[in-house]
């Protein structure tokens, strides 16, 4: 799928603009605060309705202005679909071919994208629960069941925290019901383990495969999922980790107790990211680094398509000034007459040109978006 | 300036109700200035008797103007099973299907330690004494879906099982007449997991 024209109305820093977009690559050049990445996140709220950036959606509306106005037509294979959005100071307003949906989530998922913004270099940089929150935001994406389980097991790991802190000051004294809260959540445990399990396979063989191609086959990019299940008992079933979490509630509850906290869990789970066997995050490069996070991020984009039969678009905000010329250009290979891209730039001297076959180019100054209509070469 | 002081102390009540800020309260007591007499004592009437003339059933727990409630003093109904609800606006529902014919037991909320209800603080330790005296065949737990709602059925089960009773939960997942098209996809989940032989 592609997005074939954009409109802005009181959008940020952009009055009106008006912009038809290449389905291949397309370049935002700009100086800084010139509102590139203000276009990006006006793509990526079209798409799901609030932005990476912020949690207050008034921040999207021009200042003083009353409300901000998204549109764009989605061209799919089967055919195109006008998507609006307003943002007012009373809420968000969705249409779908100029019908207003009742509910936001009937009207998320008619344009998917992926984004890598700078920020996301945490998922390789960050603490365990950055890894955490990302894997469970790819994941509760597409399953519902997996979203259903970790909030459930969230909910549960609450309850049972304040009970361990009542028991560690003796306000509390029935094991009993630790007992049951300590089944409970081995059952949802159980069922992140497992989850987390199948998909991390799923994200890493498809990381696996950008990463060999970014760096032309020079690095093996490799996961290993850390849990408190041994690895050779994180085969087993469900059941199998049940009894699993069981054993270890069992033989910790005095430690827990007295510490008045939760030790065993998926919520201490980690993932760690091998190049060429070596853990990313201690001995890695920069450029090693940046170029996992992006692997690990963009697995999303072949995930979708497994999940969707479509390429999502692909948003890249200041991305290639931060690589060396051959992992840019492998990045741009990859996804070059397959996946409609935006990237943001501060000049042009940081895109290898000759490798991008006719990219569309507009130069962004000051809430202005112009094509530049001479071809780069 | 100030308030009389009759509409203070009625601004005052009103406040003491959930949700009721001072501006609601400040309208509703002028409101009630102007309505006729008659239906403000009947109203001031009605407000005395909810409060002195409802009680909890000493067995169940239940709501009643006499103790025990009418549904523990019927003989007719079966005696030997006990459907354990939340609340007793649980009790309502469930005799409005007018299909259940044992006896019942209010729990008044379900375990959470984060809103410091513990063990000891819903209507537990009479359900066990109740069941010392006079041991049912079977306990019904009928619970809400909620992770609390299921903790407090797994406990109830553990402490009462071991005597011997019968213990099984009220199934939940698609409520009749329900259409599968808007149902969520975990209740749909959830029905087919708990779907029966037939
Ligand atoms: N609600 C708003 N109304 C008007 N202007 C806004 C609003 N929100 C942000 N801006 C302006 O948008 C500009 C930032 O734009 P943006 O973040 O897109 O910059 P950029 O081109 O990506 O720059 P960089 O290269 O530094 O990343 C800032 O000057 C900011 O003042
Ligand atoms: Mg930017
Ligand atoms: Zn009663």
């Amino acid at each position: 799928m592609y997005l074939s024209e954009l409109q802005l109305d009181h959008y940020r820093n952009y009055e009106q603009v008006d912009v038809h977009f290449s389905p291949d690559i397309n370049v935002l050049i700009g100086e800084n605060a010139q509102g590139k990445t203000n276009l990006l996140e006006a793509i990526y709220v079209l798409a799901l309705a609030r932005s990476h950036r912020t949690h207050n959606d008034r921040e999207l509306i021009q200042w003083n202005s009353e409300f901000a106005r998204i549109t764009g037509i989605v061209q799919r294979k089967t055919g195109h679909t006008p998507l609006e959005l307003i943002v007012s100071q009373k809420g968000k307003k969705a249409k779908v071919n100029h019908l207003e949906q009742a509910k936001l989530s009937q009207y998320i998922g008619q344009l998917n994208v992926v984004l890598f913004a700078p920020e996301d270099l945490n998922i390789v940089k960050g603490s365990p629960a950055v890894r955490r929150h990302f894997i469970d935001m790819e994941f509760g994406q597409m399953s519902a069941k997996y979203l259903y389980n970790i909030s459930q097991y969230k909910s549960i790991l609450k309850q049972r925290n304040q009970y361990l802190k009542q028991l560690q000051r003796r306000q509390a004294k029935d094991l009993i019901y630790l007992g049951v809260l300590s089944d409970q959540l081995a059952a949802y445990g159980a069922e992140v383990t497992i989850a987390r399990r199948e998909f991390l396979q799923q994200m890493e063989k498809w990381a696996q495969k950008l990463h060999q191609e970014i760096t032309k086959e020079r690095e093996l990019l490799t996961f290993r999922y850390q849990s408190q299940i041994p690895d050779d008992q994180l085969a087993l079933d469900t059941e199998g980790l049940y009894q699993q979490f069981q054993t270890l509630y069992e033989t910790q509850q005095s430690r827990e107790v007295e510490q008045g906290t939760t030790l065993v869990g998926p919520h201490r789970d980690d993932v760690t990211f091998l190049v060429n066997g070596k853990n990313v995050q201690s001995f890695g490069s920069q450029g090693q680094q940046r170029t996992t996070a992006l692997s690990v991020k963009l697995a999303e984009i072949d995930l979708m398509k497994e999940q969707t039969g479509e390429y999502p678009v692909l948003l890249l905000d200041d991305v290639l000034s931060e690589l060396d010329d051959l992992r840019q250009t492998h990045l741009l290979k990859t996804f070059q007459n397959k996946v409609q891209t935006f990237l943001t730039t501060t000049s042009l001297e940081n895109v290898k040109k000759e490798i991008i076959s006719a990219p569309r180019v507009f130069t962004v100054t000051n809430g202005t978006v112009a094509m530049v209509t001479t071809e780069v070469n | 300036m100030q308030y009389p002081e009759p509409i203070a102390k009625l601004i005052e009540s009103y406040m003491k109700l959930p949700g009721i800020g001072n501006k609601t309260a400040t309208r509703l007591a002028f409101y009630t200035i102007d309505m006729n007499e008659d239906d403000v004592t009947s109203f001031a009437k009605n407000l005395i008797s909810a409060h002195r003339d409802l009680h909890y059933c000493s067995v169940c727990g239940n709501i009643t103007e006499e103790d025990p409630c009418e549904i523990c003093r019927d003989t007719t109904r079966s005696q030997d099973m006990i459907l354990v609800v939340e609340q007793p606006k649980d009790v309502m529902s469930l005799e409005r299907m007018n299909d259940y014919h044992g006896l019942y037991h209010v729990l008044h909320g379900v375990l959470s330690p984060i809103e410091g209800k513990g063990p000891d603080d819903i209507n537990i330790a009479n359900l066990i004494k109740r069941l010392q005296k006079t041991p049912a065949k079977e306990v019904i737990i009928a619970t809400n879906a909620t992770p609390e709602g299921e903790a407090t059925a797994m406990y109830i089960s553990r402490l009462i099982k071991p005597a011997g009773i019968k213990v099984t939960r009220l199934a939940h997942g698609l409520s009749v007449g329900s259409d599968i098209e808007y149902a969520d996809e975990m209740t749909l989940l959830k029905a087919v997991e708990g779907r029966q032989e037939i």
